[in-house]
């Protein structure tokens, strides 16, 4: 490959120091998301999954081994500088939404834009093209508590793409859906791939590991298939 | 320098007063010699009294030796916040008159029992100066301007001091609630702070924010205290001039006392937001939402 990747982690290992004892929730994960990748972690539930999805999007850092994001060390970046990261290279999506439930969909969408300092005009068109990508057009005015639950993560889901990331991590999208509304994220994250942008999600779903190109296997902490 | 006119006060208690009646048509009184007298407002009031009728006064509760006088005017007594709670039954004499009606003809000396004038100068600023000069001039008397601080006002210094310490407790206690206050409402906003953590906001940022909303909520608050304060003065000095029949002003909201409000809330108010919001964003992102 020519083009750096878009996010590596190496020789990574994250431990969460507990009163009783250190939990180790990665131990020693080395991988290489390329541009345009689209790749799905599984593994029993405890085995590190989120933990990965979180240091690879710059909401944690390792207790050791590197991170680097397009080239750049995630650990030698301030708390500023990877907030900065978060909002302008990385969209993230949560199994719980995490919308503002004070803001609109509209809104909710914008925020990210307003923040980058995207101007007034460049936001409203954007907005308005995410809202009809993910099919929620109508849904605009509407608040978090008047959307279900495919529709909340479909509003994360513009929101995530709001300041056009090159990279999307998602943490069990279907998670808290059913299986019709689970299948809606799905062919919108399949949609997005074909747009060029690279996703990784982490996920129990079937249906949703069977869309990925490569399938990451994670046990105890560690890619046990499919690093590379 | 213009002839300072002297008026004798006489602060007539309630018993004395009653000794006091209007002259009756049945006691011939020569009236164009009647001396002329000038009458508390409080005091023509509550007797019924008019400009121009007779009344005699007398030192002597009995009403002994009573001596008639023409009432020239009403005055409005000086307040006087140490007998505010005394209705102001008084009148005041010229000082022959006052001597005549209250001495001793026994013992002509006994009369000359005069223990303090208040004299007024064309410029009160002149006040230290001209009370040094009596005081070497005439030595023996004590001579002070009214605006020196005189024994009476050690109970104030004492009530002032209580004051104070009932503000100090209160601001402390306010505060802590305050403060406790924006705890909870920080917490509960402990999602969203989370969430806009981990959408890509900076700590610096929603400081910024937070620190915006506490001092635009700190000044509306200061605001609403000073104006709450200015209504209630009004409030407060009319029930009790009201009640005592005085024009003393019980509170007065100074320049002074509004500044020193603002000094106080305007950084208590910020110093709880930021506080508050710092026990926040001090925390993991995760941590914020995870709850
Ligand atoms: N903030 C935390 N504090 C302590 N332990 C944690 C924390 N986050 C995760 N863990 C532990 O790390 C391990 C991996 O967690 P996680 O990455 O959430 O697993 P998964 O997403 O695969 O279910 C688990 O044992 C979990 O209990
Ligand atoms: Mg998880």
């Amino acid at each position: 490959m020519t083009q750096p990747p878009i996010v590596e982690a190496r020789h990574v290992s994250r431990v969460f120091p507990m009163a009783a004892a250190p939990v180790t929730a990665l131990s020693d994960v080395s991988i290489r998301i390329e541009a345009g990748e689209y790749v799905a972690v599984v593994g029993p539930s405890g085995c590190g999954k989120s933990t990965l999805l979180h240091i690879l999007g710059c909401v944690d850092v390792p207790t050791s081994g590197d991170v680097l994001v397009q080239d750049r060390n995630v650990g030698s970046l301030s708390d500023a500088e990877r907030s900065r990261l978060r909002l302008r290279e990385i969209g993230f999506v949560f199994q719980r939404f995490f919308l503002l439930p004070m803001l609109t969909a509209w809104e909710n969408v914008e925020l990210p834009q307003a923040e980058a300092g995207v101007a007034r005009l460049d936001r409203r068109r954007r907005t308005a093209e995410l809202l009809e990508y993910v099919g929620l057009a109508s849904r605009a005015a509407h608040r978090p508590s008047e959307l279900s639950g495919g529709e909340m993560q479909r509003v994360a889901i513009a929101r995530a793409l709001a300041n056009r990331p090159r990279l999307l991590l998602a943490d069990e999208p279907t998670g808290e859906l059913d299986q019709r509304t689970g299948g809606h994220i799905i062919t919108l994250l399949d949609r997005l791939h074909e747009d060029g942008t690279a996703v990784v999600v982490v996920t129990h779903d079937v249906a949703v590991a069977a869309c990925a190109h490569r399938l990451l296997t994670m046990r105890d902490g560690q890619i046990v298939e499919g690093s590379s | 320098m213009r002839r300072t006119r002297i008026w004798a006060l006489v602060a007539m208690a309630l018993s004395a007063a009653v000794a006091l009646t209007a002259a009756s048509a049945a006691q011939p009184i020569e009236a164009g010699e009647a001396p002329g007298v000038l009458v508390s407002r409080q005091l023509m009031e509550s007797r019924a009294l008019g400009i121009g009728d007779l009344v005699r006064l007398s030192a002597d509760p009995t009403g002994g030796r009573s001596r008639t006088f023409r009432i020239l005017g009403a005055y409005e007594p000086t307040p006087d916040p140490m007998r505010f709670a005394q209705p102001a039954l008084e009148a005041r004499l010229h000082l022959p008159d006052l001597l005549a009606l209250s001495g001793n003809p026994s013992d002509p000396s006994a009369s000359d029992t005069v223990s303090s004038i208040n004299v007024a100068l064309v410029n009160p600023a002149d006040a230290d100066a001209f009370a040094r000069d009596v005081s070497t001039r005439l030595p023996g008397t004590v001579a002070r301007p009214t605006s020196a601080p005189d024994d009476r006002a050690g109970t104030f210094l004492v009530i002032e001091r209580f004051h104070l310490a009932i503000a100090s407790v209160t601001m402390l206690g306010s505060a802590v609630f305050l403060l406790a206050l924006m705890m909870m409402l920080v917490d509960e906003r402990s999602d969203v702070v989370g969430t806009l953590r981990l959408i890509g906001f900076t700590r610096r940022r929603i400081l910024m924010q937070v620190l915006a909303e506490g001092t635009c909520i700190a000044a509306v608050g200061t605001a609403f205290g000073i104006g709450f304060a200015l209504i209630m003065q009004g409030a407060f000095n009319r029930f009790f001039q009201w009640r005592y029949d005085t024009a003393l002003v019980f509170l007065r909201i100074t320049p002074g006392v509004v500044a020193q409000s603002i000094l106080l809330a305007l950084p208590l108010g910020i110093a709880a937001s930021a506080i508050a919001s710092w026990t926040l964003l001090r925390r993991h992102p995760l941590a914020l939402v995870r709850r």
